[in-house]
């Protein structure tokens, strides 16, 4: 069986981290300050130690995931402790707070503590989920073979639209200058590839244009204009020879927009494995700042 | 109209030659029909693609003739208006128009794209497919947020801490100051002072100093001089060590039991036998039985209680006589105003903070009944309530007037008493106020003799007649001790819910006022245990105790006094 980041070692992290929370569940059961519990008791004091640690731990991931030399386990490994620990560290750190809340530093830190953490959450489920939409999606081809695909179907397109009418060969023409994959940061995580959408509607089009009586105006589709054009153009002057070359025109471009789609859903799940590590790695950092601000304020008012 | 069409060649690798043409026309035609002017054999050209007309002085107009727009500077267009020196882009040609020469009215110039800067060209037009490669990063941001949290985190609270002036800015302002570092709310009092951390926090790094806590809490005692007892704890312990504050409205003082078990549990050992308390770690299997504060009294009459520990036959001595079960009779005391039944509350009113009950005021409470009327003839005549001098001053005042005013019915007295004294009657002669006064006096003292020993002060006090002791008659000092336990604090004001018998069953039946109606230990034990108790009030020691206890020490002026 594959084993994912998740049952990495028999879950070895996973039980570590159970571990953890449970000594910490009990520890804070059996401990009575006297007080109200309170980051400023000795459990207070071990649990956010503990914590402090923990975050720094999980920060040099960053680090161990760069340093393809070291022999210090594997990176996945590291990546499994890496999850487990850090989900262990809610727990943790919410005992270390005693559930006191309010509006200051402690508590900013304890939300974009948590903020790491669910962002880190929602990059497991596109790491244990995307990989494999991606393969799926690519068919067996990479990106690049699929781009050099798209090149050529647009030069075989031009020239048998070229065969075919010059109002067609523009319509072709503009279709190519249409068809922009990849874009902003917004654009890769809808997966719009920008191409001519209508493309496919096409067919439907020239369905309805044999089901309906021959010389009726073709239907006022809301597709683009490059259907219109060509719709347009079957229905007033096409001979045989031109509607054959149309529809093998068409199957082309039905097959560049399929290839299109494809690599802009390729450019979509590489953006959302990736766009969590956004908010997850600057989060963290600032974390880590409010962290020491926690810390130093904690003991300056001692 | 004449165009120029400079044609740049490329020879080799550096050289470049030029191929000029003159083209007549209105405008330049563009596209891979081979009538265009300019023929661009190129499957990206449409046959017809473009057309552009000079405007004349230096101005084009570019129009498309295609539905897929003209790349024009950079951008697709269908009709645009440019100046010299813009560039138009089809396939692989490049078409500049220039500022026409002297003898031309409009100029192009047409050059090839050569294979490495197409592929340039289309690298640098190609949209981002990976995130990596649009605006958004992880260094700069990360960046921004530590330096922000930091800078508004820690270091501005901390210039608001060493610099007043950048304070009072701040407090002005919705910008963070030290009060983003409370890491609770404040104990209700500590709140009029709350927006100054450095009215407790005086020193970076340090903790609460115990001045900061005196500063205020002057006259705070202390709970046991650690010069005398052998004790780090007590020595050691900072107002903070029990005291935590930003624990909220109820957080500031703990009633944790092991603050006084944890030394209290083995303190004679602690001490090295210094301390005589015994060791007491928990109220409801831990403690011992309770000392009470009985009534006594010193050789030369002052009031000196004794403590001892209650036991259940333990006689108390207030030299009062009452006996409470002829008082409590359910069906009632023949009253002057009738028939009455007495309750406790008849006698026993609390206090005006509740704790403790008012003292027993002859006046108001038995009065009512026991007058203290001296003469059958003046039946509405009586003594105050007060000590015998007082007394025995009244009744040698009542009949001395008497005497001497005469007209006192009492066939034992001598004519002159009580023959009554008409107007214009002769005053009385020296030997008759002589004999009326005599009498007075024996009057007087038989009246005494029978209050004290008779019916009226001998009810419920301990009367000695005069004697070679004591020239004048002697009663007993009265009094309860008021407060039975000093070394704990009860309230009944905390026990209303309570019958006054739940507690002081014994009274309903007490027929001596020797009988101590206080109850011991084991009664509160009934319903408080200790911290851990089940079922009962958990009851830690601070219930009852106080820490700050020292009869003598307060913390300001230090324990090492």
């Amino acid at each position: 069986m594959h084993e994912s980041i998740l049952t990495h070692a028999r879950s070895r992290y996973l039980w570590v981290s159970l571990a953890l929370c449970a000594i910490s569940l009990a520890l804070y059961v059996w401990h009575d300050p006297g007080m109200t519990p309170n980051g400023g008791t000795w459990l207070g004091y071990t649990l956010g130690t503990v914590a402090a640690a923990l975050i720094v731990w999980l920060m040099l991931f960053g680090i161990r995931k760069r340093s393809y030399s070291t022999t210090l386990g594997s990176t996945r490994g590291w990546l499994s402790a890496h999850i487990y620990l850090g989900t262990a560290l809610i727990l943790i750190a919410l005992l270390h707070s005693g559930f006191q809340f309010g509006w200051n530093l402690h508590t900013f830190a304890l939300v974009l503590m948590l903020a790491v953490i669910f962002s880190g959450f929602f990059g497991v489920y596109a790491y244990l989920r995307y990989p494999t939409l991606m393969t799926r999606n690519r068919e067996n081809a990479t990106r690049d073979a699929m781009l050099d695909e798209i090149g050529e179907i647009d030069q075989n397109a031009l020239a048998l639209a070229d065969g075919i009418a010059p109002e067609i060969h523009g319509v072709v023409l503009r279709s190519i200058e249409n068809t922009k994959l990849g874009g902003g940061v917004w654009t890769q995580l809808r997966a719009r590839d920008g191409s001519d959408i209508a493309i496919a509607r096409i067919r439907a089009a020239l369905q309805q244009r044999s089901n309906t009586q021959i010389g009726a105006k073709p239907v006022a589709l809301q597709a683009g204009q490059t259907i219109v054009a060509m719709v347009d153009f079957l229905a007033g002057h096409a001979d045989d020879k031109q509607s054959e070359a149309m529809r093998k025109l068409i199957d082309m471009l039905s097959r560049k927009r399929a290839l299109a789609t494809r690599v802009a859903r390729d450019i979509q799940y590489q953006a959302v494995m990736e766009i969590w590590l956004y908010l997850h790695v600057p989060l963290s950092v600032t974390l880590l700042a409010a962290l020491i601000g926690h810390i130093v304020s904690v003991f300056f008012y001692w | 109209m004449r165009w120029l069409i400079r044609r740049v060649l490329k020879k080799g690798k550096n050289s470049i030659s030029y191929e000029e043409d003159t083209h007549y026309g209105e405008m330049l035609t563009i596209g891979r029909a081979s009538d265009q002017a300019i023929f661009l054999p190129d499957i990206r050209a449409a046959l017809n693609h473009a057309r552009v007309t000079s405007l004349g002085s230096g101005q084009y107009r570019v129009e498309s003739l295609i539905i897929a727009g003209i790349r024009v500077n950079g951008e697709i267009t269908y009709a645009i208006t440019v100046g010299a020196g813009a560039v138009i882009e089809i396939g692989a040609t490049r078409l500049t128009l220039i500022a026409a020469p002297q003898d031309h009215d409009a100029a192009v110039e047409v050059a090839a794209i050569d294979k490495g800067e197409q592929a340039f060209i289309i690298a640098l037009r190609k949209k981002p497919t990976s995130l990596s490669q649009t605006w958004i990063g992880k260094r700069w941001p990360s960046w921004v947020g530590f330096v922000t949290v930091l800078a508004f985190g820690l270091l501005l609270p901390i210039t608001s801490h060493f610099v007043p002036v950048v304070d009072t800015l701040l407090s002005h302002s919705p910008l963070p100051s030290t009060a983003a570092w409370e890491t609770g709310e404040l104990d209700a009092a500590h709140r009029h002072f709350g927006d100054d951390c450095k009215a407790c926090h005086q020193n970076a790094f340090l903790m609460v100093r115990d001045t900061a806590c005196t500063s205020c809490h002057a006259n705070t005692k202390a709970h046991a001089d650690p010069a005398l007892f052998n004790i780090s704890e007590l020595g050691d312990a900072r107002c903070g060590t029990c005291h935590k504050d930003h624990n909220g409205e109820r957080g500031m003082v703990s009633t944790d039991q092991r603050l006084c078990s944890d030394c209290h549990a083995d303190l004679t050992a602690r001490t090295e036998g210094a301390s005589q308390i015994v060791d007491i770690s928990d109220f409801g299997d831990a403690h011992p039985q309770f000392h009470v504060n009985l009534p006594g009294w010193s050789a030369d009459g002052e009031f000196t209680p004794k403590s001892l520990p209650w036991t259940a036959g333990l006689r108390e001595n207030s030299g009062l006589k009452f006996n409470h079960l002829a008082h409590l009779k359910a069906d009632g005391l023949n009253t002057p105003d009738g028939r009455k039944t007495l309750s406790c509350a008849s006698c026993h009113t609390p206090e005006p903070g509740g704790a403790a009950m008012k003292p027993i005021a002859f006046e108001s409470m038995c009065r009512e009944c026991h007058q203290l009327g001296f003469d059958s003839l003046a039946p509405e005549r009586e003594v105050p309530h007060a000590d015998v001098a007082a007394v025995v001053y009244t009744l040698d005042e009542y009949y001395a007037r008497r005497g001497l005013e005469g007209g006192y019915a009492d066939a034992r007295a001598p004519i002159v008493v009580q023959q009554r004294r008409r107007p214009g009657s002769p005053p009385l002669s020296r030997q008759e106020q002589v004999e009326a006064l005599a009498w007075a006096r024996d009057r007087a003292r038989e009246a005494a003799r029978t209050l004290f020993t008779g019916k009226a002060c001998v009810t419920c006090h301990s009367v000695a007649p005069p004697g070679p002791a004591n020239a004048d008659w002697k009663i007993a000092p009265v009094r309860v001790s008021g407060i039975w336990y000093v070394e704990a604090h009860f309230t009944h004001a905390r026990h209303e819910t309570m019958a006054c018998a739940d507690c002081h069953g014994d009274a309903e039946t007490s027929k001596a006022s020797n009988d101590l109606l206080i109850p011991g230990i084991d009664n509160c034990r009934q319903c408080h245990g200790g911290a851990t108790a089940q079922g009962k009030v958990a009851s830690t020691c601070i219930a009852c105790h106080d820490y700050h206890r020292s009869p003598v020490l307060t913390l300001d002026t230090g324990a090492k006094k």
